[in-house]
């Protein structure tokens, strides 16, 4: 018999095995070989994105320690002290009180005695020595008010300041503007950093897109080729993705690392001060800030080179 | 016998300016078609239509039963496997040897081949046109000839349909640019739709292939396989 043709099919494991192997050998090796023979024209956009990413991880932390310090700041805003004539009599303060405890927008209410007001004043730092300084005991009994939200601060200030029981001259501890000028200030720092950054996202970006350029460029006879005998659009991109990708990461990894190593050098040098300095800025917050930075690499490397791609390599 | 290659009206604008103008024409199988015309005249335009490097202005391009006039670009690269190129700077990667130069285009066509699968084959599209000895040459090693050839094996080892050549032998001396339009002529013989865009008067002529004939962008002529040369006036009435 003769001129028959039988068709033998590839078992299927051994042409997942090809497919995989050439995958990783043209988009993947390629792009390594393709970014180690670039590096020249890789390194501004590898430097510029360290750059920027080494300052995002730290605006990031600030920023994150920023608003913890806001969070504390609110909290001690919306907590109003009422002070207490020295001559209040217990039923108009227990009126007060009971007042203030059936009131919506007051979370809670405690009594604080002149002696626990002298304690209280003993721990804290200057305190000490004016407490010690006089016969008798300065503080006056107060209310301590917790008010739920730190906008009805004013309104419960008026209810309660001209009450029987309240201290006429200094009737509560109310710092009208207080909190707003912190609030103020922690918004110029975030527009300040933000427009940093973006500044130096669009420096970093525009260089990572223009190195894409020079690489698309240098490789302009092997993308025709490729283009021309038909390889798949993801095929002649990836490897340019791929390089992009090498380079953000690259970039993200150092920056990230240096985050957390400033970090970690700031905890070991101090814990106290720098909680002080850094509510709420711990290891896992570092770890979790270079972790985010080195992703942000990644995708801000390949995104730059997709864009230079859809510019400069469409078919 | 259906077209391979099918224009409908083909037109194509840069600008202001008309590249091709209102062109009708149909390639079969197996046919071998010389595109004449003076520089300008639009072989070129002609050409990347077919390729669907550019998209016509208005008409229909038709390229073995696709439409490439209405084409997305994620699927370019199907119709590109259906139509080998051939270029007359040869377009080899000078770091690769002749064998790989082939071999690249079949992997990048399809991952589904091994290397060792790709070789062989890239080995026996060199064998096809002569070059079964050089394969581990690289490109500065070969001569012209030798370059267009392996520019050749490389249009045709995805076996495609339709090949189509830009000046193939612009940059070659005569005893060889005849080598290489025998090359064409024998792939011709096995049922692909060879257009060769060219300047060869001396080819074109003695050859007797059908010859299209382009003028600034209009097709002026069209003349059948046997009817050129000095008398294919008798042709064009």
């Amino acid at each position: 018999m003769a001129g028959v043709v039988i068709k033998g099919h590839f078992p299927r494991r051994r042409i997942f095995r090809v497919v995989a192997v050439n995958i990783l050998r043209y988009l993947f090796l390629g792009a390594a070989r393709n970014w180690i023979r670039n590096i020249g024209s890789m390194a501004p956009a590898l430097s510029s994105m360290t750059v920027l990413l080494l300052m995002s991880g730290m605006v990031g932390l600030i920023g994150f320690a920023l608003h913890n310090l806001e969070q504390v700041e609110a909290g001690q805003a919306s907590l109003l002290h009422v002070y207490m004539r020295d001559d209040a009599v217990a039923a108009d303060v227990i009126s007060l009180m009971n007042r203030l405890q059936h009131d919506g927008r007051v979370a809670n209410v405690t009594y604080v005695s002149k002696t626990d007001a002298f304690a209280r004043a003993q721990r804290m730092p200057g305190l000490p020595q004016l407490a010690g300084a006089s016969d008798s005991n300065p503080f006056p009994a107060s209310l301590d008010v917790q008010v739920k939200n730190i906008n009805d601060v004013a309104a419960i200030n008026t209810l309660v300041k001209y009450n029987v029981a309240t201290d006429p001259v200094n009737p509560t501890s109310y710092d009208q503007g207080a909190y707003q000028r912190i609030q103020a200030v922690l918004f110029g720092v975030a527009v300040a950093g933000f427009a940093f950054l973006a500044l130096l996202g669009f420096v970093a970006i525009t260089v990572t897109i223009n190195s894409v350029r020079a690489a698309i460029h240098a490789r302009r006879d092997e993308v025709t080729i490729m283009q021309l005998v038909g390889a798949p659009r993801w095929m002649v991109r990836g490897p340019f993705i791929v390089e992009g990708a090498i380079t953000g990461g690259l970039a993200g990894a150092v920056a990230g690392l240096a985050t957390f190593g400033l970090t970690m050098g700031g905890i070991a040098s101090g814990s106290g001060s720098f909680t002080q300095f850094a509510p709420g800025v711990t290891m896992t917050v570092a770890a979790i800030a270079a972790a985010i930075v080195f992703t942000t690499g990644l995708s801000l490397g390949s995104g730059s080179s997709l864009v230079s791609l859809r510019r400069h390599l469409e078919s | 016998m259906r077209p391979i290659v099918e224009f409908k009206g083909v037109t194509r604008a840069y600008g202001p300016r008309l590249a091709l103008d209102d062109v009708d024409l149909a390639l079969e199988p197996g046919e071998l078609t010389f595109l004449v015309g003076p520089s300008g005249a639009g072989k070129t335009t002609l050409l990347k239509l077919i390729n669907r490097e550019i998209r016509p202005s208005s008409g229909e391009v038709w390229v073995d039963g696709i439409a490439a006039h209405t084409l997305k670009a994620s699927r370019v690269a199907e119709l590109r496997r259906r139509v080998g190129v051939v270029f007359q700077d040869y377009k080899l990667l000078p770091r690769r040897t002749a064998k790989e130069n082939v071999a690249f285009a079949l992997q990048v066509g399809d991952l589904r081949i091994s290397d060792d699968e790709a070789m062989d084959r890239a080995l026996d599209a060199l064998e096809a046109v002569g070059l079964g000895d050089r394969g581990d040459s690289f490109p500065h090693q070969l001569s012209g000839g030798q370059q267009q050839r392996v520019a050749i094996a490389r249009a045709m080892v995805l076996q495609p349909p339709v090949l189509i050549a830009d000046e193939p032998t612009g940059n070659l001396d005569l005893e060889t640019a005849w080598q290489i339009t025998d090359l064409l002529e024998d792939i011709a013989a096995f049922g692909i739709a060879v257009l060769v865009a060219t300047h060869n008067v001396e080819i074109v002529t003695r050859l007797q292939r059908r010859v299209l004939t382009l003028v600034q962008g209009r097709l002026v002529r069209d003349q059948p396989a046997g009817r050129t040369g000095r008398m294919a006036w008798l042709a064009s009435s």
